[in-house]
């Protein structure tokens, strides 16, 4: 099934990159999004059985997809409107279909797949085609960012594959000669501490680049900082479960060694830093895009203390990175729109978006709450559960510095929205004549929503799923 | 004995080579194979001028810097005739000996006051010391590899079979041949024929000296490469050959390896003074991989 | 006889050290490349034919001759002659990749494992470590994509040290990591030439805050 649905992703991005006609554009996007849909309830339907040789759909891959899907649609159409904004020719924009239509497959490919080489591939494509996209604008600064990302990501991707390869060695003394993620659990228990060890290691660095946490995230946020925000919303969201799902893997079979206390003990050190890192870097960003991509890294940090405090927090990692994709995702839909009213990017040179635009503010402010962890949102409860997980471990520094560092940048982000919100700015700032576009806001309140409502009232197969999901992890 | 003879004799006629063959690239009219000898009669016919100024270093530095080659020379087995002096370790009294007439040549020229001639010291000196690590990692590796620490012991019992030691001997013979350029102050070091003081590093460090302590310098640079040379033909003779073919081999090393010195003076241009160092330690840095090359044959390092 | 191609592996490492023309460079990573075959060709005799050709034709091929004729074109389109001097200087470099080469060979001494070959892990593990050490010290990005092939290498032998188990799969990673890194990479050099007029990365610092 999944074969089917690359080679229709294939077709369709061909035609739409060869064509360069509205109506075609429309359908194939169409049929994408619909196939998608298709995808995600075949999947849930046939959960944990295997497909097309290398891909299972398991339960944290259904997860994924699921958001994907959801985000697929919201993508196109807010797509559609920044292109209009943007007065592209139809070349590029058929450029910018295809290749979307290319990145979103290959992160598909990087969910659902089973294989640890294969899983490298997807990660590479999705590299090679966000590459294209974020260098959509072709000013200096767009290439500086796509030349920075694409150098950086090559080389992390090139040492996650040498944590492969130790993978491979660790794998042969026992036996397995593929590289095959079940085979893989079954011999967990005996394979060599320090090999797995240094994959580990290894494996982390490498995919850092993709999930935004220490040690290599500069370079993510600086391509998050430059390229168009529906894809944005695609990035901060998408490529960085892809990374998650990449750490996960190898977390899972480092979980049943006996190096599993000691990889805790890492991904510890990088999720505090990470949040450090925040703190310290965000006190400095001048620009709208750079805090939301700012806040994506500290999101994930807590994501990482999550899964290396155990217990509950496996359960409140998961679904932090749930309720993270959905209400990151509607905030840089709302900002593409912010920012086609005001001339430049700089947050100083913004201000009196309240009236301007008050249906979009409001849901900047919704937004920006939301990502906050303030109740309602969803964020909270999962928040609530990673402390609560700590505590009950007995991390008491930890979580009283993490408090303190999460205190500053709740300061910091709420401050620099609230400039934007409510500064008062010379006219001659704003762009003339922009009439406020109800169409826009339309996604944020679904996405909103639904993070409100599963956060309150989750239905039972949402938290079936993701027990599902870490139950490898017990 | 025979060995000291043959170098003798190959040291004569080495230095003339080379000129021959720098003149016949350059389509120059050639001087005859004897003439550094000439030249070297020449200035033993005439006095010493002494500066007022420069010490007694400077009149016993040259004797001293020819006694030590000359002593050095002594140490040299041929393929299986005998070295005048042999014992265990001999290699390190070998390159402390030249070490040694250097440094007197050194402080000599430090000793006249010139500026010049303190500037060559100044290089002479850097050269030699990044260049010791090259020689002695080199020998060490060979003697390694043998498992003998004196000379003649070494180049008894070394047979190059395996394909692995082929790259020991090549490895060595390159390196041998740069650190005898280097040694002797030759390009792409040092340019033994520009006229700037500035440009020099050898030529400038004997600008003072004249009359028979020149020639003695001439006559310790000869002997320099004739040492040089018998260690790379003891690389290519094999103990087990008969005695006239060792001989004939080793003369014909000595010339090809004049001509090469020729050839590669005619072609190289001498480098940046600052590139020296680190085209220096480059040497050094390939004897360090003849070494690790020297460990994996003996076993010393386990690969699998 | 692997040996002897392993030394002189090691031996254009200390060369890529050394040389600070652009062009060198170059050459220098199709000698790799023709150094990587000689490797293949004699010592991997045990796996089937087919995926031994098309290793052979993967070294021969894409590393000596497509990628460094590729890199020459973009070479000259941007008119390079000569990098500009290293951060540190070449002397230090000299002696960081002996030092790095004889910690490899310390290493590979100490690792008791029977699945590695541990011949090809000295010069993988020291290719590895050089290559990145020669991202940093350089300023400018083509020798960027230079450490980065140097890297490249090193993996390609670490797969081989790693055994025959599965020759396909990873040399169909390694090679679509070079191809496309290589070719993305050039064309991007020359659009960032281009534009901005020199390939210094002191000019792509504009994202910082």
């Amino acid at each position: 099934m999944i074969f089917i649905f690359i080679i229709i992703a294939f077709i369709l991005s061909f035609f739409v990159f060869v064509s360069k006609n509205k109506i075609v554009t429309t359908i194939s996007l169409s049929i994408f999004s619909i196939s998608l849909l298709i995808l995600t309830a075949y999947s849930y339907q046939h959960i944990n059985q295997t497909d097309s040789l290398y891909y299972k759909f398991d339960a944290i891959g259904i997860l994924m997809t699921g958001i994907l899907s959801i985000l697929t649609i919201a993508s196109f159409y807010h797509s559609f409107l920044f292109l209009k904004r943007k007065n592209n020719s139809e070349k590029q924009k058929a450029m910018y279909f295809a290749s979307l239509i290319m990145f979103i497959t290959a992160m598909l490919s990087a969910y659902f797949t089973e294989n640890m080489a294969l899983l490298w591939v997807s990660i590479e494509a999705t590299s090679l085609f966000v590459s294209i996209l974020i260098f959509h604008s072709r000013d200096k600064n767009a290439m500086e960012a796509t030349w920075k990302y694409l150098f950086i990501s090559s080389v992390g991707l090139a040492i996650a594959f040498i944590g492969i390869l130790f993978l491979s060695i660790v794998a042969s003394e026992n036996g397995v000669s593929d590289l095959n993620y079940s085979s893989l659990l079954e011999i967990a228990q005996n394979m060599n501490p320090i090999w797995v060890k240094i994959s580990f290691i290894l494996i982390l660095t490498g995919f850092s680049v993709k999930m935004s946490i220490f040690p290599l995230y500069a370079v993510a946020i600086d391509a998050k900082t430059m390229a168009a925000s529906p894809v944005n919303a695609l990035m901060s969201t998408a490529l960085v479960n892809v990374g998650f799902i990449g750490i996960f893997r190898i977390f899972t079979i480092i979980a049943k060694t006996s190096a599993f206390v000691w990889a805790q003990h890492i991904l510890m050190i990088v999720g505090v830093v990470s949040i450090l890192i925040t703190a310290i870097q965000l006190t400095r960003v001048k620009r709208l895009k750079r805090l939301l991509a700012f806040s994506s890294m500290e999101h994930m940090g807590l994501v990482v203390i999550g899964l290396a405090v155990g217990g509950i927090g496996f359960y409140a990692a998961i679904l932090h990175l749930i309720f993270h994709s959905l209400i990151k995702a509607g905030l840089f839909y709302q900002l593409g729109y912010i920012r086609h009213h005001f001339k430049s990017i700089w947050i100083k040179e913004t201000g009196k978006y309240f009236k301007i635009d008050p249906l979009g503010a409001l849901m900047m402010i919704l937004g920006i709450l939301s990502i906050l962890a303030i109740p309602p949102s969803g964020l909270f409860i999962s928040e609530f559960l990673i402390f609560k997980a700590l505590f009950i471990n007995a991390n008491y520094f930890v979580a009283i510095f993490v408090l303190f560092l999460l205190s500053v940048i709740i300061y910091t982000i709420a401050k620099r929205t609230f400039h934007l919100l409510y500064a008062e700015i010379s006219d001659d700032l704003l762009v003339e004549n922009i009439k406020p576009n109800p169409y826009e806001t339309i996604s944020q309140f679904v996405l909103f929503g639904l993070v409100i409502y599963l956060g309150i009232d989750s239905p039972l197969f949402f938290s079936d799923l993701i027990n599902a999901a870490i139950t490898v992890l017990n | 004995m025979i060995s000291f003879l043959l170098i003798l004799v190959s040291a004569i006629f080495f230095v003339g080579v080379i000129t021959k063959v720098k003149a016949k690239i350059a389509a120059r009219k050639m001087p005859s194979v004897l003439q550094p000898v000439y030249d070297v009669i020449r200035l033993f016919k005439k006095g010493a001028i002494y500066s007022p100024v420069s010490s007694v270093i400077f009149k016993m530095a040259p004797i001293i810097y020819f006694s030590s080659i000359l002593l050095a020379t002594f140490f040299i087995p041929i393929g299986s005739q005998k070295a005048i002096l042999s014992f265990e370790g001999d290699f390190v009294f070998f390159a402390y000996l030249l070490a040694m007439g250097k440094f007197m040549m050194i402080i000599a020229a430090m000793d006249t006051g010139s500026g010049f001639e303190g500037m060559g010291a100044n290089r002479e000196a850097l050269y030699s010391m990044l260049v010791e690590p090259a020689f002695f990692i080199l020998a060490g590796s060979v003697a390694l590899f043998t498992n003998n620490i004196s000379f003649h012991d070494l180049f008894l019992h070394l047979n190059l079979g395996t394909n692995l030691s082929y790259i020991i001997g090549i490895a060595a013979i390159y390196v041998l041949v740069y650190i005898a350029m280097v040694e002797n102050s030759r390009m792409p070091v040092d340019d033994p024929k520009t006229h700037l003081e500035l440009t020099m590093v050898h030529e400038v460090m004997v600008l003072d000296n004249s009359g028979f302590d020149l020639a003695l310098i001439h006559i310790g640079t000869w002997l320099k490469f004739a040492i040089y040379g018998s260690l790379i033909s003891n690389f290519i003779i094999h103990s087990v050959w008969t005695w006239y073919w060792q001989i004939i081999t080793f003369f014909a090393i000595q010339f090809v390896f004049a001509i090469t010195v020729g050839i590669l003076e005619a072609f190289r241009a001498r480098n940046k003074m600052e590139k020296n160092p680190q085209w220096i330690i480059m040497l050094s840095a390939i004897s360090v991989v003849v070494f690790l090359t020297a460990l994996i044959i003996t076993q010393k390092i386990i690969l699998n | 006889m692997t040996y002897l191609f392993i030394i002189l592996y090691a031996v254009t490492l200390i060369y890529f050290a050394l040389s600070e023309r652009v062009k060198k460079f170059v050459w220098l990573l199709s000698i790799q490349g023709f150094m990587l075959f000689g490797v293949v060709f004699f010592s991997l005799q045990t796996i089937e034919l087919f995926d031994f050709v098309f290793i052979l034709v993967e070294t021969i091929l894409v590393k000596s001759l497509i990628v460094p004729l590729f890199l020459n074109k973009v070479r000259k389109h941007n008119h390079l002659k000569r990098e500009h001097e290293p951060s540190v200087p070449v002397f230090y470099s000299i002696i960081v990749v002996v030092i790095t080469l004889i910690l490899s060979f310390i290493i590979s001494n100490n690792l008791h494992s029977t699945q590695i070959h541990t011949k090809y892990f000295t010069v993988a593990f020291a290719s590895i470590m050089f290559g990145i050490y020669f991202i940093i010290i350089h300023k400018n990005i083509f020798s960027h994509v230079v450490g980065y092939l140097i890297i490249e290498n090193g993996i390609f032998l670490l797969s081989l040290a790693v055994g025959n188990i599965m020759p396909m799969m990873v040399n169909l990673a390694i090679l679509l990591d070079v191809l496309m890194g290589v070719l993305v990479l050039g064309v991007f050099i020359n659009h960032i030439g281009d534009t901005f007029k020199s390939i210094e990365i002191d000019q792509l610092s504009k994202l910082k805050d």
